[in-house]
């Protein structure tokens, strides 16, 4: 999709690291995450067998999805729950329009999902005339700053408490520099606790759909998704074909990764299902591809769609610390967004906003390949002619050269060479985009060839 | 055609081999089931009243009550002094609301709670603050004997409740009291 915003990863990312400072906290907040991961992984002997079971039994499902989706319908009819399909994301808004407009809804309270973020929701029920009110805090302070989510599980890491401060006090009249976490918290709490009772309709995402229930299980810390659902008559639900799973164990197990793989806590404060509308009351639950299907034709990129979201690829990616959500030209940053985002990026780039260092996979709860999935979405943009930052033209003499053992050690030589004997002023231009940031390194006296030879050979 | 046949259909050319439901046997520990879930439940900033019972509830509710704050219970021996409202939307003004929970989850600390013993759904999350009443002897070691023991017929709502509500979405700093209750102590009958 094309978007006026668009710029490739690198031009946005310099926009962010302009502020050294800022990188630096930014880094440090999220490294502390995944720091807390860690432990809470940690403390679970049995940590690597949920995983492989988790991996499993999300492959299982995606092998047999229509007909878990088929079951999951079936199911929900059967407790007075109504179910939509959705091609994509403009029938999504369309379907969820109806329903509401069919209510005469003026304000809808929604809690966190990426899905609506995905299918640009908001925008289209504001353009009908509804209200939406964003309820989770961070989904709210960026929705009163006008910003796009910067993470998929803390979507408001990127501002700092003065600059929170600053807006509230603006939008929902906290005192001016007021900027206590606790105090504005509280504000906040009261603020969205009138749209909550005042609300016409509830929208939440989905975490897991249970498909022999006919259930959807919704998560959250705040308790926003409850407050939402539970007051209205009318509640609404958005899910990805991708979130169904077989049964409640497998809810459940995925439940014991989800919030310790997010924030090192031992579960969310509510992890609610949803087995029917509640008295008097209507529940529908809207089901989307939106380009998950072609993604399931592929074997790599299948494998994106076993993600729970949990954001701890996010967390721990050493691009996406010092770079920022922003920086990624899709809804969804970090590994995980390049991964179900790139063939939606305009700019061709994000694939290479990755050192394919491989920290995400290893910290991923259901083992998605993420390393792997991005570098085939290199290879992908290769094969479709879309390589960015001139790739395309100077990637095969790069090829030829270095598969020339002579041409390589000549030229190695000569690096060495000058290395030692010229000033790095006068080098550094040749480093490019590389040397921007980073020193130039110290000649080693031989190549690792000659020194082989001589010590070991 | 209509979007779920195209989904179905879609479906059917998948690009991945197909993979056997794995087995999920995963060993539970099984020590100290009370303890354990003490611990995770001070992690998730709720705290536990080992004894005492529904007695030393019963003392905490009078005394709240004489307080002038309004209390519901729905715990059948513990009184409070406000009924289930007509609509969801009048238990706005409840200080603290007694429920009982269907089991404890040792692991993580948190409770099921289902929807039979709610009066409206929104009774444990539109509270100021929050009782739960649990046996101790409903504890299961984890979410896998918890995922067989949780009730949940057709039509109904339920949840697992860890802690009192609580965010960090103001530069990680953790507030305990975002939107549900702002503080949880759990009894043991």
């Amino acid at each position: 999709m094309s978007n006026k915003n668009s710029a490739v990863h690198a031009k946005k990312a310099e926009i962010f690291c302009q502020d050294e400072a800022r990188v630096d906290w930014h880094s440090k907040a999220l490294w502390t995450v995944r720091e807390k991961r860690d432990r809470a992984a940690g403390s679970l002997p049995e940590w690597e067998q949920l995983r492989q079971i988790g991996s499993e039994m999300k492959l299982h499902t995606l092998t047999n999805l229509g007909q878990y989706l088929e079951e999951f319908e079936k199911n929900c009819l059967e407790n007075g729950i109504q179910v939509h399909w959705a091609k994509d994301g403009a029938e999504h808004n369309r379907i969820v329009h109806k329903i509401l407009a069919d209510k005469k809804v003026k304000k809808l309270v929604k809690s966190k999902s990426m899905l609506t973020e995905e299918c640009h929701l908001n925008p289209y029920l504001e353009g009908h005339g509804i209200e939406v009110i964003d309820t989770d805090l961070g989904e709210r302070i960026i929705q009163l700053a006008g910003q796009p989510p910067s993470h998929i599980v803390l979507p408001a890491i990127h501002l700092k408490r003065g600059e929170v401060g600053d807006l509230f006090h603006e939008k929902i009249g906290t005192e001016a520099g007021a900027s206590d976490p606790f105090y504005l918290t509280r504000a906040a709490r009261a603020h969205l606790r009138e749209q909550f009772l005042s609300a016409d309709a509830a929208m939440t995402g989905v975490n897991m759909a249970v498909a022999d229930k006919g259930a959807v299980v919704v998560c959250t810390n705040e308790g926003n998704a409850d407050m939402g659902a539970n007051l209205p008559k009318l509640q609404l639900h958005s899910m990805g074909i991708d979130k169904v799973v077989p049964d409640i164990d497998s809810a459940s197990t995925l439940l014991r990764m989800l919030a310790r793989n997010a924030t090192g806590q031992p579960v969310t404060t509510y992890s609610s299902f949803y087995r029917g509308p509640q008295e008097g009351g209507e529940m529908h639950v809207i089901i989307v591809d939106n380009g998950r299907t072609d993604m399931l034709k592929d074997k790599i990129l299948a494998e994106s769609l076993k993600c729970i979201r949990c954001g701890g690829c996010l967390n721990t990616c050493p691009v996406y610390r010092r770079s920022g959500g922003h920086s990624y030209n899709y809804t969804i940053p970090g590994p995980i967004g390049i991964a179900v985002g790139a063939q939606s990026d305009d700019t061709n780039s994000i694939p290479w906003a990755c050192t394919l260092c491989g920290s995400c996979s290893y910290v991923c709860p259901t083992k998605v390949p993420l390393d792997k999935i991005i570098h085939h979405h290199r290879r992908l943009k290769a094969e479709a002619g879309k390589l960015p930052y001139g790739k395309s033209s100077y990637m095969p003499l790069v090829g030829n050269f270095m598969a020339s053992e002579t041409m390589l050690n000549c030229s190695m030589s000569v690096a060495r060479t000058a290395l030692k004997v010229l000033p790095g002023s006068l080098l550094k231009p040749f480093s490019g985009a590389w040397g921007k940031y980073r020193e130039l390194p110290t000649a080693p006296n031989s190549s690792f060839e000659a020194w082989f030879k001589k010590n070991r050979g | 055609m209509s979007s779920k046949d195209y989904i179905l259909n879609a479906l059917k050319s998948s690009g991945i081999a197909p993979q056997a439901m794995p087995v999920f046997n995963v060993a539970p520990r099984i020590d100290d089931l009370v303890g354990q879930f003490e611990t995770n439940l001070n992690t998730v900033a709720g705290t536990l009243h080992r004894e005492g019972g529904l007695t030393a509830l019963q003392l905490k509710v009078d005394e709240l009550i004489s307080q002038g704050l309004q209390i519901i219970s729905m715990v059948d021996a513990i009184k409070g002094n406000r009924e289930v409202t007509a609509t969801a939307h009048e238990l706005r003004d409840i200080d603290y609301a007694v429920i009982p929970g269907d089991l404890g989850v040792a692991e993580n600390g948190a409770i099921w709670v289902n929807n039979k013993n709610l009066g409206h759904r929104v009774t444990p999350f539109i509270c100021e603050n929050l009782f739960l009443v649990i046996e101790a002897d409903t504890i299961v070691a984890n979410m896998h004997q918890a995922a067989s023991k949780v009730t949940l017929e057709k039509g109904e709502f339920g949840t697992f409740i860890a802690g009192p509500s609580k965010t960090a979405d103001i530069e990680q700093a953790l507030v305990v009291g975002a939107h549900g209750a702002c503080s949880l102590n759990v009894y043991l009958a």
